[in-house]
């Protein structure tokens, strides 16, 4: 009796402290006892009384003298599997077996594993706690009277979203499916891509009450094992409530968070991690969330597109330098508009000045008061279009559109070039989407800087932005590699797009055991010798 | 931490951040600020010495609605200027008028984009080391600034309209430089002029523009601009001027030829390639400057009425160097008349004759016009057109 009350004590402190740690819970581990009633109760005492938590006594066995309970929570778990391949087993096919099993009641839980239950993944514990985290998971488990252990069945089934194709990550080639929020169907996705025996799905849990099922995902051989480690030492440093996307994973373990730049990766597509992985990298995978993280991450990953890589080479590079061009622009347009308007007039040809002042008459904002003023106009539009009721959008972009486009030069608020500038800027900053996020900030601090110190705040900022740049590392491996420090042989991937039979080997900087990734001299050509026009 | 050390750190945050706001805007100036100087002329009063700087400026508001207006038919009074106002101050000195303007003009001038320095011709001749100095010593401009010389005073070139361009300045500029182009006459910067003043012996030219009168569609006279010769500077100071002939041939001498046509009586000649050099030779005491002129061009009017045999085109090329020799020695007699070494004998001598330069260098005026000046010039005729059979024979 002494045992039940430090047992409840156990429980009770469990569900009452918010503010405990993890590790006080853990103390000591508490098992079974071979009292179902003293059981159920504790279990009842702990889930307590949410509704969604179904225990269901019965009697099985021959004679149906022996008292047993199933618990699951109702929406976790697939309800066919649990009436037709637990529930009937147990209560009315056990009773048809006349062999004499129910004597020994720890046999009878063996016997209803081996021969009664006809569902793939069963487990047993003795671990009350142990019940408690994989019955919330979505097992479902089955006490018996008289046995200090309990048999967790695993028929999850909830609803999910159906795959669905990327939104983000838009490719006119290649393949479409994306991510969803189940984290069995991510791993599936990867593995249906990836069918080498290396391909590991580590599992780890975060988060104190979410208990969210992560997925540290690599290629034995490929990845570097440091990575691995280093990847898990900072999961497991996280503690924290709830994890409720991959985005909180990110924050806890990127390598500098107070930076503008983001240092970990994500995509929504399978092809992209699993291309990532197979160069040598990690990725994450978070219950929940339809992303994956992939690091290490360097700064021209933000600049490649998983069309790169289908489409044919020319044009691939070709657009991966527009992809930068825009990034630039959108990054600094304002800001060198700025720069040249109110310090540097003599930099602009004659005619064009003439044409940019006669816009500028009887403006009556300065030019970087007037850029700034653009753009949190186009952000505050940006940000409507994005949150508002998609059927209110319509109403939004009309008024944007007039607002900024016409009624604002009309009233002679803004200048015309102005728009322009800015216009030519909203549309570059989502050409490389992954970084828009990074040119609007960049884009403010550098018209801000440009208005009272001109170009030559504005390559105070670059240099410093550099430098930055230079000194971040992704998980060791330096921000900008391959550019610096150099790689003659990474630069096949980053300012153009080597056809793929050249590039033989893993990126260098992640220091992949297994460097090669195909053969090498794999140009293809026609056959050198002559096909016999002759033979038939 | 004590309470000296935390002062001590708010002084120095405060120090890191008050320059950053400091620095601020000081040279910040928004272009509604500014008025952009197209043209900027140089007068001189002779009686009183005064001097007189007309600015053109760009009036850019003017600019706006007349695009934006175009189409709904636009009135022209009179040939009178809207994009561009005249401005007129004077004073003792350039840099007097120039502080002057300040008392007439509601915007600061701005001279990093004009395009022509116009000097009235009496002005021009009184000397024009002042200005020169101005604007050198306070680069406000940009060096390639063009020069040029008006017949009349240079207030009333730049009030005249251009009929193309909407700032007459603008139009002016493309005026002389469309005549370097086809190598009428030269095109002058600023720099140049200044290389040109500061070697002692050349003789800074610019182009002279002119005032004529056209009918215009409505049979009313209007006003233009040409450009009617070189003026020839010794010193800072104008001396004389070349007229079309001996300025084609200076640009010759001089390699400044870029295309351009060669008119023989015969025919007319469109010139394909150029390159000339000139070569001193010094012996004794007698200078010799040959000048080689090498010249490639294509046939584009013959009126000779025959089919073009190899002879007939031989005797194109002759007489085209003989033109252009005739044309290079008229320049050559005016100099020597002028006693303005114009070709840049006395720097191609130096380069060559550096120890005997000393003593050439202060008799340079008196050794000029007698220097003995050989052309040579060898022509090529590359194309003689789609058609070598005479269409119609005498």
């Amino acid at each position: 009796m002494l045992d039940l009350l430090l047992k409840k004590l156990h429980f009770q402190k469990m569900s009452n402290n918010n503010s405990k740690k993890a590790s006080e819970q853990h103390d000591s581990p508490v098992y079974l006892s071979k009292n179902l009633e003293e059981n159920l109760k504790i279990l009842r005492e702990v889930l307590g009384q949410s509704s969604d938590v179904i225990i269901r006594d019965m009697k099985i066995g021959t004679n149906l003298n022996v008292a047993a309970a199933v618990i699951y929570i109702d929406g976790l778990v697939d309800r066919d599997l649990v009436n037709h391949h637990i529930l009937q087993p147990l209560m009315s096919d056990l009773q048809l077996i006349k062999d004499n099993v129910g004597q020994n009641h720890s046999n009878l839980i063996d016997f209803i594993k081996s021969s009664v239950l006809t569902v793939g993944q069963i487990i047993g514990t003795e671990d009350i706690d142990g019940v408690i985290a994989n019955v919330l998971t979505g097992h479902t488990a089955i006490l018996v009277e008289g046995v200090n252990q309990a048999l967790l069945i695993d028929a999850k089934g909830w609803e999910t979203r159906s795959l669905e194709e990327a939104k983000n990550e838009l490719a006119i080639r290649g393949p479409r499916i994306s991510f969803n929020e189940t984290l069995r169907t991510n791993t599936a996705l990867l593995r249906r891509i990836i069918r080498d025996p290396g391909l590991t799905f580590e599992s780890l849990q975060v988060g104190e009450r979410s208990k969210t099922d992560i997925a540290i995902v690599y290629i034995k051989g490929i990845i570097e094992d440091s990575l691995v480690e280093e990847i898990k030492q900072r999961l497991k440093r996280i503690n924290t409530d709830v994890i409720l996307d991959i985005g909180y994973i990110e924050q806890y373990i990127e390598d500098n968070p107070l930076s503008l730049f983001s240092t970990i990766g994500n995509s929504e597509r399978p092809d992209v991690v699993a291309a990532r992985v197979l160069e040598g990298r990690a990725a994450i995978l978070v219950d929940g969330s339809p992303f994956a993280l992939t690091a290490p991450m360097i700064l021209i990953e933000g600049f490649q597109s998983v069309e790169d890589y289908y489409a044919r080479p020319y044009f691939a590079s070709f657009i991966r330098w527009i992809r930068f061009l825009a990034f630039v622009l959108s990054a600094f347009l304002p800001a060198i508009y700025v720069a040249l308007m109110s310090f540097h007039q003599e930099l602009l040809p004659t005619p064009l000045l003439i044409t940019v002042a006669a816009a500028k008459e009887g403006i009556p904002l300065p030019v970087g008061v007037e850029a700034i003023f653009m753009i949190i106009l186009f952000e505050i539009l940006r940000e409507a279009g994005l949150r508002m009721p998609r059927t209110l959008g319509q109403a939004v972009s009309i008024v944007g559109a007039l607002v900024i486009g016409q009624s604002a030069v009309a009233a002679g608020l803004v200048g015309a070039p102005m728009v322009v500038v800015l216009a030519t800027t909203a549309i570059a900053s989502f050409v490389a989407p992954s970084q828009a996020d990074l040119g609007a900030l960049l884009r403010i601090i550098l018209v801000s800087v440009a208005s009272f110190m001109g170009l030559f705040g504005i390559v105070i900022i670059s240099l410093e932005i550099l430098s930055h740049l230079a000194s971040l590392r992704s998980l060791g491996v330096p921000y900008l590699s391959p550019l610096a420090p150099l790689n003659i042989r990474g630069l096949k991937d980053t300012l153009v797009r080597a056809p793929l039979w050249t590039m033989d080997s893993r990126p260098e900087p992640l220091d992949s055991p297994n460097t090669r990734r195909q053969s090498p001299d794999q140009m293809p050509q026609p056959p050198k010798t002559k096909p016999n026009k002759g033979e038939s | 931490m004590t309470r000296g050390q935390r002062l001590k750190i708010y002084v120095i945050i405060l120090l890191i951040i008050i320059p950053v706001f400091l620095s601020g805007c000081w040279d910040s100036i928004q272009l509604d600020k500014l008025s952009i100087v197209s043209g900027l002329g140089w007068d001189i009063n002779l009686d009183t010495g005064d001097v007189t700087l007309t600015y053109q400026s760009i009036v850019p508001s003017q600019i706006k609605s007349t695009s934006s207006t175009s189409g709904s038919g636009e009135q022209k009074g009179g040939g009178a200027l809207n994009t561009i106002q005249l401005d007129h101050s004077t004073g003792s000195s350039p840099y007097d008028a120039l502080s002057r303007y300040t008392q007439h003009g509601s915007r600061i001038p701005y001279y990093r984009h004009t395009q022509v320095f116009i000097f009235g011709k009496d002005g021009a001749e009184q000397g024009i080391y002042p200005f020169i100095d101005t604007v050198a010593r306070n680069p406000a401009g940009r060096p390639n600034i063009l020069m040029a010389v008006s017949e009349k005073k240079a207030s009333d070139i730049l009030g005249v309209q251009n009929g193309m361009e909407s700032i007459q300045a603008i139009g002016m500029a493309e005026e002389i430089k469309l005549s370097a182009a086809f190598s009428k006459y030269p095109e002058v910067t600023f720099l140049e002029f200044a290389n040109r003043l500061m070697s002692k012996t050349t003789a800074p030219i610019a182009p002279m523009i002119g005032i004529f009168l056209e009918t215009g569609p409505d049979g009313k006279k209007i006003q233009k601009i040409r450009i009617t010769g070189t003026a020839v500077f010794k010193g800072d100071s104008m001396i004389g001027q070349l007229n079309e002939r001996e300025s084609s041939g200076l640009l010759w001498a001089i390699n400044k030829i870029k295309k351009g046509f060669v008119m023989i009586p015969e025919a007319s000649l469109e010139i394909v390639r150029a390159k000339s050099k000139i070569v001193p030779e010094l012996q004794d005491d007698k200078i010799e400057i040959t000048i080689e002129i090498d010249e490639e061009s294509n046939l584009i009017e013959y009126k000779g009425r025959k089919d073009l045999t190899a002879d007939i085109v031989q005797e194109l090329e002759k007489g085209q160097a003989k033109e252009i020799k005739s044309q290079v020695m008229a320049a050559v007699e005016k100099s020597f008349s002028l006693d303005a070494d114009v070709f840049g004998f006395g720097d191609a001598v130096h380069r060559k004759y550096k120890n005997e330069w000393k003593n050439l260098k202060p008799m340079w005026d008196e050794v000029y016009p007698n220097i003995k000046v050989v052309v040579k010039v060898k022509t090529h005729l590359n194309e003689i057109g789609d058609v070598n059979k005479a269409l119609m024979k005498k």
